[in-house]
């Protein structure tokens, strides 16, 4: 009899759980799925003041698809994308897992102040920044190349990534470095083979952050590059598909939806790594 | 752990790394400088993404055609325009970027000092093709020369819907401003409001400024430096706006983007907008049965005659551009009459020329919606007018002051507040006067 | 025989030759310290601190786009202030960062806390709740751009058919109010899952124990979040406040795809404020001071909230 009850009573506080989630999922959800119908509508219908926004009564359509494959260098515009978010994630994650073990773990002075001094470079918005980082660029010789966007990400993405692996390397036991250390393993060799492997859900978190942003980021792809060739997926399609006072709607409702897909599928298959990742950065941190 | 194998792990793990960097910085410093060998010259050129983009096309491949005759590429890069700032800007900043670009409202003036004089090619082209048109060097003509050349203009006519306005009663759309308040007023009350926009972006400028010029009401005066918006006639103007939104406008008129107009009218609700021809074109390419109802006709007039605002681009140089020559022979290239033809007939109308002899080309007149077009460059002025287009009037365009002036009066505050205001921020703008030369 | 450098150190005999100095010089921690640093150092330094402080340097000028001007000291500070458009913006900002970050945070635990049960379903859940985080903000204000529209808004097309609105329903990028709310809207929408998955991820590190210590002592389930688990997952909530606190103040894009300011200046923000300023008037002077304006405020509040933290 007790079993019975309390199973009532867990079902019932799951009912309560979903309903509550309902509008959340609703509200979440609602413009996905205005998106997908609008890439599969036909304009004419897509004017039309009589119809419903969310059917497609006049059946659906692959104009705006085709319009994206065909007329566009999307393909080439995600290839960019995936190949700045990759570099750009790798150099950050790396540059990120040795500063934020030096100030998680290592004493010497000045490292307090840098970590802050780290952390109000996020302060300076990049909206205000690009028009210097553009000389820096150029002088570089790095302009109109993903080379530059492969260079200047970084600066955004690091400082989090840093706290964020800071927070988790302190949550790693003192005593398990401290025995490599006295078995003969210098710094390099404790960091690389006995830290880092109880830091991997860290640095998966770390890794997923740096890629969303890289894959987003929209102000410093649009300055440092200007061959369609060259061009990220966010920029292209907002650049191509907005012609003069005319917003092609459904293609760029199409744009918006694949372009998304790569990072939707990368988070889907790390997504416990992510939240157990924030758990130990976040709450040591 | 086996000693030796641990000292040399760290070795080997070193060298990998160090070999890795040093591929990767040989290869960052190959990417840099390209082989002196094989250059060909490239022509870099930067351009709006044309609403038509059969314009775009017909663009690149003649840029492709003067590449092969003259032994270089040409690279034509086109953006939306209203990212165009930003780059524009980060190329100014940076010196470094595309040889020629798309110049827009007062960017001759505004980077005066960062672009070529182009008076040799503007005196070559004006005799050959028979002339300029006026706006064309009130916007592209500074105190130390021709900094651009007038590229293409785009007509800003009314276009209206023929069939609702039959409905009212009205065979024959508005001829002045005051016509079409009292028209708006019916075309309202049968449930097909006229449509100005009153909001933060372009189109709201481009019709206040014709407008408040048709009343003979200015911004600044000739001098470019004295505001000159608070005044009688430009009180008029307001108190005209107010009565043409509670009697023949929506409220949406307040929220439109550049492209409000095109939805309103091309939803079939909307009777009448001032606007270029790009909602009859964009109608007729998705195959809008509504396409046959649309037509066009000249902007109104007022008191003070018929004037307009019609947006006017043109190209300009940069000086930090190793091509300087090569681009002046581009455009001449571009001008010459049958490529600016073509180019014409590639954008449906949409890009009128401002050189007299090309404006007589055979598309405008065959086509009875489009024959009222070319005659809106007699009355065109560049925004500013009468002062030229300095970096004053770029602010005051570009901060809308104008645009939430008649915003304020048609949400209750009083005319001759907010006239007031905007002629503080007219001087506010004229403060900050960029020092040239 | 090999032996660890460690080993080497302790006993105090002298290892084998110059490479066993320089290692031994690069294990002692404040070396070892600073080197790992370095990249980060290098990189920020050369990326952000020296931009950083060419925008100093413009806000402080009077610096034109490709014109460089003369020194004006604060000229440009106290012009801006001067401008009502400018002081509108400071009150536009507060306002949506206040009402957006409220909104945030308690949509943001609630959710986080109805996430952490153990229903099925739930990492689906957890999946789709993350998508407006995960796509590009430049698209999907994009699609919300549409959905606001004046004519074919699906929002007032909906509300009218469930009868919360009455036809034609307001025309929310065209009327301050709506406008606003519009915003936070997106805003919202935008930023929710980062702070749902934070705090849940916080709130899987709360031990059962403590939960169900309480619910033993007969504590209601109001009373039970409050005294319990919100102690708990403070340090999580306090380092998220201030991220987000952060990237709203300084948003860009939701306000200039939607309303690019308007209507009358009433949705600017010191980003789209700068940018028209700035980028498209070309004075990158006032447009650098209006971008900075707000940095030694958000400076004093992240040196007081990472010290708050840093004591937890």
């Amino acid at each position: 009899m007790a079993s019975a009850r309390s199973r009532g009573a867990h079902i019932r506080s799951n009912v309560f759980a979903y309903a509550n989630l309902a509008p959340y999922v609703f509200f979440v959800l609602f413009p996905f799925y205005f998106m997908v119908v609008t890439s599969f509508k036909s304009n004419a219908e897509l004017y039309n003041l009589k119809s419903i926004p969310f059917w497609i009564q006049t059946g659906p359509i692959m104009d705006h698809y085709a319009l994206l494959f065909q007329k566009t260098d999307f393909l080439t515009w995600m290839k960019n994308s995936l190949l700045v978010a990759v570099v750009a994630t790798t150099a950050s994650v790396v540059i990120s897992i040795l500063a934020g073990y030096s100030l998680a773990r290592l004493r010497f002075r000045g490292a307090g102040s840098f970590g802050t001094a780290v952390f109000v470079t996020y302060l300076v918005p990049p909206t205000l920044l690009f028009l210097p980082l553009s000389q820096v660029v150029v002088w570089l010789g790095l302009a109109d190349s993903v080379l530059a966007l492969m260079v200047t990400y970084p600066t955004f993405l690091v400082p989090f990534c840093t706290w964020l692996l800071m927070g988790y390397f302190r949550t790693i036991p003192r005593e398990v470095e401290e025995c490599a250390l006295v078995d003969g393993a210098t710094r390099m060799q404790t960091l690389w083979k006995v830290v880092l492997p109880m830091a991997i859900p860290g640095i998966i978190c770390a890794v997923l952050f740096s890629f969303t942003l890289c894959w987003n980021e929209f102000t410093y792809a649009l300055t440092f590059i200007s061959q369609s060739a060259h061009k990220t997926a966010v920029v292209g399609v907002t650049s191509d598909l907005i012609r003069g006072d005319i917003y092609f709607w459904g293609s760029l409702m199409a744009g918006a939806l694949l372009a998304s897909i790569p990072i939707v599928i990368v988070y889907v298959l790390f997504l416990d790594y992510y939240v157990s990742g924030l758990t130990a950065g976040a709450v040591k941190g | 752990m086996d000693q030796t194998a641990l000292r040399s792990i760290p070795r080997r793990r070193f060298l990998r790394a160090a070999a890795g960097a040093g591929a990767g910085m040989a290869s960052w410093l190959a990417l840099r400088k390209a082989p002196a060998y094989a250059q060909k010259r490239e022509l870099t050129f930067l351009s709006w993404n044309h609403f038509v983009p059969a314009a775009d096309d017909e663009l690149r491949k003649q840029a492709e055609a003067f590449g092969k005759a003259n032994n270089c590429t040409v690279r034509v890069d086109t953006m939306a325009h209203l990212q165009m700032p930003a780059k524009i800007a980060a190329e100014a900043q940076s010196q470094s970027g595309h040889d020629m670009y798309r110049t827009a409202s007062a960017d001759p003036f505004l980077y005066e000092n960062l672009l070529i004089p182009m008076d040799d090619l503007v005196e070559k082209l004006g005799k050959q093709g028979g002339g300029w048109y006026p706006f064309a060097a009130e916007s592209c003509q500074t105190k130390s020369g021709w900094k651009a050349i007038p590229w293409f203009w785009v007509s800003f006519p009314g276009t209206y819907n023929m069939a609702h306005f039959k409905k009212a009663g009205f065979e024959q759309p508005p001829k002045t401003w005051d016509e079409l308040l009292k028209m708006g007023k019916v075309l309202k009350k049968q449930g097909n409001p006229v449509g100005i926009a009153i909001s933060h972006c372009s189109d709201a400028h481009s019709t206040y400024w014709s407008v408040s010029w048709s009343y003979g009401a200015k911004v600044l005066e000739a001098d470019g430096k004295t505001p000159a918006i608070s005044s009688e006639k430009t009180a008029q103007v307001i108190e005209w706006y107010k009565e043409l939104y509670k009697d023949a406008m929506e409220p949406e008129v307040l929220s439109w983007d550049d492209a409000g107009n095109n939805r309103f009218l091309l939803s079939g609700k909307g009777s009448w907008i001032h606007n270029p021809v790009s909602p009859y074109n964009s109608a007729l390419a998705n195959k809008q049965p509504i396409a046959d109802d649309i037509n066009h006709h000249n902007s109104p007039a007022g008191p003070a005659g018929t004037h307009s605002a019609p947006p006017n681009l043109s190209l300009g140089i940069w000086k930090f551009s190793k091509n300087q020559q090569l681009a002046k022979e581009f455009i001449a290239y571009l001008f010459q009459k049958q490529n600016f033809d073509a180019w014409i007939v590639a954008s449906n109308a949409f890009n009128h020329p401002p050189l007299k002899n090309l404006a007589d080309h055979p598309i405008w007149a065959r086509n009875p919606k489009f024959a009222m077009l070319p005659k809106e460059a007699e009355y065109g002025h560049p925004r500013g007018w009468p002062a030229k287009p300095n970096e004053a009037v770029q602010r005051i365009d570009d901060n809308y002051v104008m645009a939430d002036m008649v915003a304020k009066a048609v949400n209750g505050m009083p005319t001759k507040r907010a006239m007031d205001w905007a002629q503080e921020q007219v001087a506010l703008a004229v403060k900050g006067q960029l020092k040239v030369g | 025989m090999a032996v660890g450098p460690r080993v080497l150190e302790a006993t105090g005999l002298p290892g084998p030759g110059r490479l066993s100095r320089l290692r031994e010089w690069w294990e002692q921690e404040h070396v070892f310290g600073y080197g790992l640093i370095v990249p980060a150092l290098v990189l920020l330094a050369t990326l952000v601190a020296f931009p950083f402080g060419m925008a100093i340097y413009f806000s402080l000028s009077d610096y034109w786009v490709g014109s460089p001007g003369g020194w004006v000291g604060l000229q440009n500070y106290r012009d801006i202030l001067a401008n009502e458009t400018f002081r509108q913006t400071i009150q536009n900002s507060f306002v949506f960062t206040g009402i957006a970050l409220s909104f945030k945070i308690v949509l943001g635990v609630w959710l986080a806390m109805l996430l952490a049960r153990n229903l099925p379903l739930k990492r689906v859940i957890r999946g789709v709740v993350l998508l407006p985080f995960v796509i590009p903000t430049a698209l999907s204000t994009l699609a919300w751009l549409w959905m606001f529209d004046s004519l074919y808004s699906v929002v007032n097309w909906t509300a009218i058919r469930l009868h919360l609105m009455s036809a034609p329903g307001p025309n929310w990028l065209g009327q301050s109010t709506y406008a606003m709310a519009a915003v936070i809207i997106v805003n919202v929408w935008r930023g929710l899952p980062f702070f749902a998955i934070t705090v849940l991820a916080g709130l899987m590190a709360v031990p059962r124990e403590y939960q169900e210590a309480a619910e033993v002592d007969g504590a209601g389930s109001w009373s039970r979040f409050w005294h319990v688990t919100l102690p708990l997952i403070k340090p999580v909530l306090a380092v998220v406040i201030l991220f987000s606190t952060i990237f709203t103040f300084g948003d860009f894009n939701i306000v200039q795809v939607l309303t690019r300011g308007g209507p009358i200046n009433t949705t600017h923000l010191f980003a789209t404020l700068a940018y028209q300023v700035g980028l498209q008037g070309g004075n990158l002077g006032q447009g650098a001071a209006i971008s900075l304006f707000i940095f030694p405020l958000l400076a004093l509040v992240v040196f007081f909230q990472l010290r708050y933290i840093r004591k937890e």
